[in-house]
């Protein structure tokens, strides 16, 4: 003769068998008094705790995991720190541009070298600022689409993972050689032999305008194998593509055609080199698969013929999407208010346990 | 239990929700045993069972031929159980459809003599079917990778801007390094030794159609990208002890024959072809340094780390040579070798992952250009390739002693 409660326990632990059966877990149901919990373990450290209730009556408290939020946990302090490493990058690369306009030979000296676009398509003037601002308008709107993503946190870390290790990859090419200036229009500042405090002021200049010629921030030269516009154009369409519904193919149409439009111009205004653009899209497009393929196809972790994790990254990528078990999914939610207000997940609370008898 | 043919409608109805298919007996469609069993797909084509049926009546033919087997087996229980139990229980290894189950069985009922057609499996498919033909077009693809290869650096030397006008960029090694002279003679000697390792260590793999036609393919792709990125902007000459060759305006039949004598030496300035400039970026010696140290790690067994140590060594040293020599630029090798390696990686993961052989949305590296090339040379290669050698001429390939066994041994 069951007692009511008992009814009610075992009720909810054949549903928790239910839900665990339907996420692939092959835990035990933990229906079994104080003795038995904590078997099954705190793997991953993100389920649910099990306490065992004192009360001297039948009653068990039985968790119920939470589902997908535990596959999918926020960890916003790792967004910050790949947040830092993008900042620390983008810093990096400002003093190396620093560093390699002085070494720009004149253009005088080294005349612009010969490029295949160039020979068909003359220099355009206006052309870099319609690619200045279809940047400027393709990260708004990536910013703006960031804010509505309900997994923010996730998708935040990759943008600056990525964004940083594509500026510091620019860094090295950068640096170790230097091309000369790709069109004899090209007014460069002037060498400041040893001068770190103008250099330094320069680089200050340099961060706030951005990188854009736009805001008047860019003058230095060298900056040329391989382009940074491109890399930032290619990427933010690729996250703007990855982190839509599927069914908006007109936004994704309108990003790539300014995306699209903002790289062509680069070279109309015979800003980079054929081979910079090029050089730029191939890198970028391939980390970005690279790195998407490794957090998506779950069977690839932990797999010994899984090539992808030779590269340097891996620790790092380890680390930002160690406890990320599935594919972000493509939820949107309103910024403002917290996640159990999101339309697309009607998180409703249940109490624990459900007391039949007041006694 | 009763024939089938003597079935009442009722008692047929019954099957019918027992089976699972209520939609039959419900609607009132009313079918003796006999007619059950004489429907064929005809029937479930005009009203009325086209209008109950949602699949063309398939499922209730398919269980209608089970009900058939299952009474006959009851009817001829003592005589011919075990024949059928060995039609039926089949040797076909198709799991799908009672096709091969139904067609085992009903060649069994067709002979009314004591003879039971027993049907041997195929032999299993091997996992790494050999497709010499794959390996040849992809050696083809190669081939024509290299030949535009040469034929673009012929066009580019046109191109390059003579020294006096266009002085060497600056590179930082440059700075730091004096160039010495002999150096990229030992580039180019490691280079001949680790493609004479590679090529001997090839000839002794059992794979060797699969791994060769990965081979061919990665290479050509490399040199492809090389002619595309040497094609759209021009370096200039890395450093003034560059001996160009004269440039021929035009003159196609001397380029023709400039190309030939190129490919004829193999792209290398020790057999003196190489004379032409223009081709920094990227480097092909780093590509070919780089990928044969990769192929020959990667299909050599894992004990034979002193192999893996020598060739890793060779491979770095011609490296730092070409370098040595100011015959490249620090950003063609390091560009080199980035692409080289990724590509090799990526490569090799889509082969070995079946998961990554599907084009869909869970699988970004499906968007690559050359996925359908991929997935063509690739599709019927299941899971890693073994590292198994065997020697080219082998005598155990010849079969001296056959003895063929006929299907039916009949007296």
């Amino acid at each position: 003769m069951a007692s009511p409660e008992l009814l009610v326990e075992r009720d909810s632990a054949d549903t928790r068998l239910d839900m665990r059966v339907e996420e692939g877990h092959g835990e035990l149901p933990n229906g079994a008094p104080c003795a038995g919990h904590g078997a099954a373990g705190e793997d991953g450290g993100k389920r649910s705790h099990r306490k065992c209730i004192r009360k001297p009556r039948d009653y068990i408290k039985i968790s119920v995991p939470d589902g997908r939020s535990s596959q999918l946990p926020l960890e916003w302090w790792k967004t910050g720190i790949a947040f830092v490493y993008a900042v620390f990058n983008l810093v990096l690369t400002t003093v190396m541009i620093t560093v390699v306009h002085e070494r720009v030979p004149d253009k005088e000296e080294n005349p612009p070298l010969p490029d295949k676009f160039f020979d068909y398509i003359d220099r355009v003037k206006w052309a870099f600022s319609v690619t200045e601002i279809n940047g400027m308008v393709l990260v708004g709107i990536w910013f703006v689409q960031w804010l509505f993503l309900r997994y923010k946190a996730i998708v935040g870390r990759r943008y600056f993972f990525l964004m940083g290790t594509l500026y510091l990859y620019r860094c090295i090419t950068m640096y170790i050689t230097t091309l000369p200036v790709p069109g004899m229009h090209m007014t460069c500042a002037p060498k400041l032999y040893g001068d770190s405090q103008a250099k330094v002021h320069r680089i200050l200049q340099l961060i706030s305008g951005g990188g854009l010629s736009i805001t008047g921030s860019h003058l230095m030269c060298g900056d040329f194998l391989y382009s940074g516009h491109t890399v930032m154009l290619t990427l933010t369409y690729l996250f703007i593509k990855e982190y839509s519904p599927r069914s908006f193919w007109w936004y994704h149409l309108m990003c790539w055609l300014l995306s699209a439009v903002g790289v062509v111009c680069i070279l109309v205004a015979h800003e980079h080199y054929s081979v910079d653009v090029v050089v730029a899209y191939f890198i970028t497009s391939r980390l970005f698969w690279w790195y998407h393929t490794m957090a998506n196809v779950q069977t690839l972790r932990g797999c010994p013929n899984n090539y992808l994790t030779n590269t340097w990254w891996n620790p790092v990528f380890n680390f930002f999407e160690r406890n990320v078990q599935t594919q972000v999914p493509c939820v949107f939610c309103w910024p403002i208010t917290w996640p159990p207000a999101c339309f697309k997940n009607s998180c409703k609370k249940y109490s624990m346990v459900q007391s039949i008898r007041e006694e | 239990m009763k024939s089938v043919a003597s079935w009442s409608a009722e008692e047929v109805s019954r099957w019918l929700a027992e089976e699972g298919m209520p939609e039959y007996s419900e609607s009132g469609v009313r079918l003796s045993g006999r007619e059950l069993l004489q429907l064929t797909e005809a029937d479930f084509q005009g009203p009325p069972l086209m209008l109950v049926s949602s699949d063309s009546g398939r499922r209730l033919l398919e269980k209608v031929e089970t009900l058939k087997i299952e009474h006959h087996i009851e009817a001829h229980k003592n005589g011919h159980a075990n024949g059928h139990a060995v039609a039926m229980g089949d040797g076909h290894d198709r799991g799908a459809g009672g096709e091969a189950k139904r067609n085992g069985a009903i060649n069994g009922f067709h002979k009314e003599r004591e003879m039971v057609r027993i049907s041997i499996p195929e032999p299993k498919r091997s996992s790494f079917p050999m497709e010499w033909g794959k390996t040849g077009l992809s050696f083809l693809y190669a081939v024509c990778c290299f030949v535009s290869t040469t034929v673009i650096i012929s066009i580019v030397h046109e191109r390059v801007p003579p020294k006096e006008e266009s002085p060497p960029l600056p590179d930082k090694f440059f700075d730091i390094f004096n160039r010495v002279e002999w150096a990229f003679s030992i580039c180019e000697i490691n280079g001949m030794l680790l493609v004479g390792l590679w090529l001997l260590q090839w000839t002794l793999l059992k794979y060797r159609s699969i791994v060769g036609r990965r081979f061919f393919f990665i290479v050509g792709t490399l040199y492809l990208y090389r002619c595309v990125t040497m094609y759209v902007t021009t370096l200039p000459v890395p450093g003034m002890h560059f001996k160009c060759s004269p440039k021929l305006f035009g003159d196609w039949e001397a380029q023709m024959r400039r190309v030939m004598k190129m490919i004829a030496g193999g792209g290398l300035s020790i057999t003196g072809s190489h004379t032409m400039c223009g081709d920094y970026l990227y480097s092909g010696h780093t590509v070919m340094l780089t990928l044969t140290y990769l192929f020959i790690k990667e299909y050599s067994p894992k004990r034979f780390w002193w192999y893996h140590c020598i060739c890793w060594t060779l491979s770095a040293v011609g490296i730092f040579c070409i370098l040595l020599a100011h015959d490249h630029y620090t950003v063609d090798v390091v560009v080199a070798y980035y692409i080289t390696t990724r590509l090799f990686w990526w490569y090799h993961t889509l082969a070995n992952q079946q998961v990554l052989k599907e084009t869909s949305q869970n699988n970004p590296f499906s968007r690559v250009w050359w996925y359908r090339l991929f997935q063509y040379f690739e599709e019927n290669v299941q899971g890693v390739v073994p590292r198994n050698y065997q020697l080219p001429f082998s005598l155990q390939a010849v079969a001296w002693s056959r003895v063929r066994y006929s299907r039916i041994d009949s007296e």
